[in-house]
């Protein structure tokens, strides 16, 4: 018991990195995403193309892949252009690195669940809008996309689970600098030293545990917020699908 | 022009580069063995799941819920360890003498003899295990769902007709949620083909590692061409391979799925 509360202030700082992976790249590719989604939906076959190609890409390989791709192209990158810029140090800094390909891949996802919500807006309020006399950013702002964050609210709580079970792997990919542990890396170094598979696993499983259910909470509060219109505001179910 | 081809082709196929290719094996094995238990084990915890005796459907719920809950790369990580440490265990348990353990300085295992050395094949069937026991509790769920799709008149008519519930369960059940499961077997298995790029990890050579190896800057012409940088090429090469996979799976499971939909009309078709 003695070891298993030891263990559990080892890892807090680790869990840091892992929130702070997670947290650096919601917003950015949830921004993005919604570029995405739009681009994958929109008439110009040029922007469709691109989107649906990105989409594809980052959907279809695996993170942990596309994370020593990006690595090594930057590190082909920096005699030539990093290293004159005088900027190396911190674009092939993991705590760059991670979120970069973390932002991109969580866009590719998110993308996916905005394209599918912005098929299922109803036609019948886009054409009222539209007969309203609203400019396409009006409709946009006022009728898409509204709808649209209330259809794909349940699924992006989950892939934003799912993200932050992805940054277990940045450590594996990316090298570690002194003391920037994540809770991955601190749990395999623990093991290492006195092989107590069974503890160093489980506290890092329940920290990750923990930050899921946090996360579904808050979300789940958001949602609440969003759907306070509703008669009956539909409480959103803890253990959504998880699947991405 | 022809000097330069023969120059190119004699270098992607020297002995690295060949066995860079032949570790393919490994991960196209974990994939498949991966993805055959996660269905057995997707179907264990739907029937847990589905269990009338209520211990039972707890383990089930517990199972699909926590295995999901965790990272897919811890499991993978865990797994294979704490079972080579059971064995070691149970080993140490029954070979170890007392003078043993105490000759032992290394925190484990117990005593020397007790060591089991686990090379490539054996961590490459525990990588498929625990793969199967990851996504197969994503499979439970999926299975789970499919299995009360079916429709009820189908499964009355069986009760109807006399057959016992484990009856009911084989020849109707089982034999007809493949249509509504299929769709949400289809992710699993691309969750399942993406996870195979963790096999280094467990200390297999597999394509990843091999990539690694033969992109790193090499300055000595006694070992081979001399190039500086060349992982991310390598690592293209992966990132084209698997996006490949995806497809090639995506049009397989399209292929099923217009199948096994014959004759039944369902959303599932689509």
């Amino acid at each position: 018991m003695d070891r298993f509360l030891i263990d559990l202030g080892i890892f807090a700082p680790a869990a840091l990195f892992n929130i702070y992976f997670a947290v650096a790249s919601i917003p950015l590719g949830f921004v993005f995403a919604v570029f995405l989604a739009l681009g994958k939906a929109s008439k110009n076959p040029i922007a469709s193309r691109l989107s649906r190609g990105f989409i594809y890409a980052f959907r279809g390989s695996p993170l942990f892949i596309q994370f020593f791709m990006v690595y090594s192209l930057g590190l082909s990158f920096n005699v030539s252009l990093w290293k004159p810029l005088g900027i190396s140090g911190f674009v092939l800094h993991p705590l760059f690195i991670g979120p970069l390909v973390l932002t991109l891949n969580t866009a590719a996802y998110t993308a996916e669940i905005f394209y599918g919500a912005l098929r299922a807006v109803p036609r019948g309020e886009v054409e009222a809008a539209r007969a309203y006399g609203m400019s396409p950013i009006q409709q946009f702002r006022r009728v898409i996309w509204p709808n649209l964050i209330r259809l794909a609210w349940p699924a992006y709580t989950n892939e934003v689970v799912f993200l932050f079970h992805a940054t277990a792997i940045v450590y594996f990919a990316l090298p570690v600098i002194g003391q920037q542990k994540d809770l991955m890396i601190t749990a395999k170094e623990l093991f290492e030293r006195d092989y107590n598979a069974f503890l160093h696993f489980s506290v890092a499983a329940l920290y990750f545990l923990a930050v899921s259910l946090v996360v579904f909470f808050v979300f789940g509060l958001v949602y609440q917020r969003l759907m306070r219109h509703m008669p009956s505001a539909p409480r959103m179910r803890y253990v959504p699908k998880w699947i991405r | 022009m022809s000097e330069d081809l023969a120059f190119w082709l004699s270098y992607l196929t020297n002995g690295k580069h060949l066995t860079w290719y032949a570790s393919f094996q490994f991960t196209i094995f974990a994939a498949i063995a991966g993805g055959t238990l996660a269905v057995i084990f997707g179907l264990l915890g739907a029937a847990l799941k589905n269990s009338r005796f209520l211990p039972l459907r707890l383990v089930g719920s517990f199972y699909s819920s926590i295995v999901r809950g965790v990272p897919d790369v811890l499991f993978f990580l865990f797994f294979p360890l704490a079972f080579e440490q059971a064995v070691e265990w149970f080993m140490a348990t029954q070979i170890c003498t007392p003078e043993a353990i105490a000759a032992q300085s290394a925190a484990w295992p117990p005593c020397r003899e007790a060591n089991w050395f686990l090379g490539t094949p054996e961590y490459l069937v525990l990588a498929s295990v625990s793969l199967g026991l990851v996504y197969g509790a994503f499979a439970t769920n999926v299975i789970h769902g499919a299995m009360r799709s079916v429709p009820r008149g189908q499964i009355e008519a069986a009760r109807a007709y006399g057959m016992s519930a484990s009856q009911v369960l084989w020849r109707i059940q089982i034999r007809q949620m493949w249509v509504y499961a299929l769709p949400g077997l289809s992710n699993v298995w691309m969750l399942i083909v993406k996870a195979t790029s963790l096999l280094s990890l467990l200390q297999i050579a597999d394509i990843v590692l091999w990539a690694d190896r033969l992109g790193a800057p090499n300055f000595l012409p006694t070992v081979g061409l001399v190039h500086d940088d060349w992982r991310w090429r390598y690592y293209l090469v992966l990132f084209l391979f698997y996006i490949l996979v995806t497809l090639l799976s995506e049009k397989v499971f399209g292929a099923l799925m217009a199948r096994m939909g014959r004759g039944i009309l369902s959303e599932a078709r689509t």
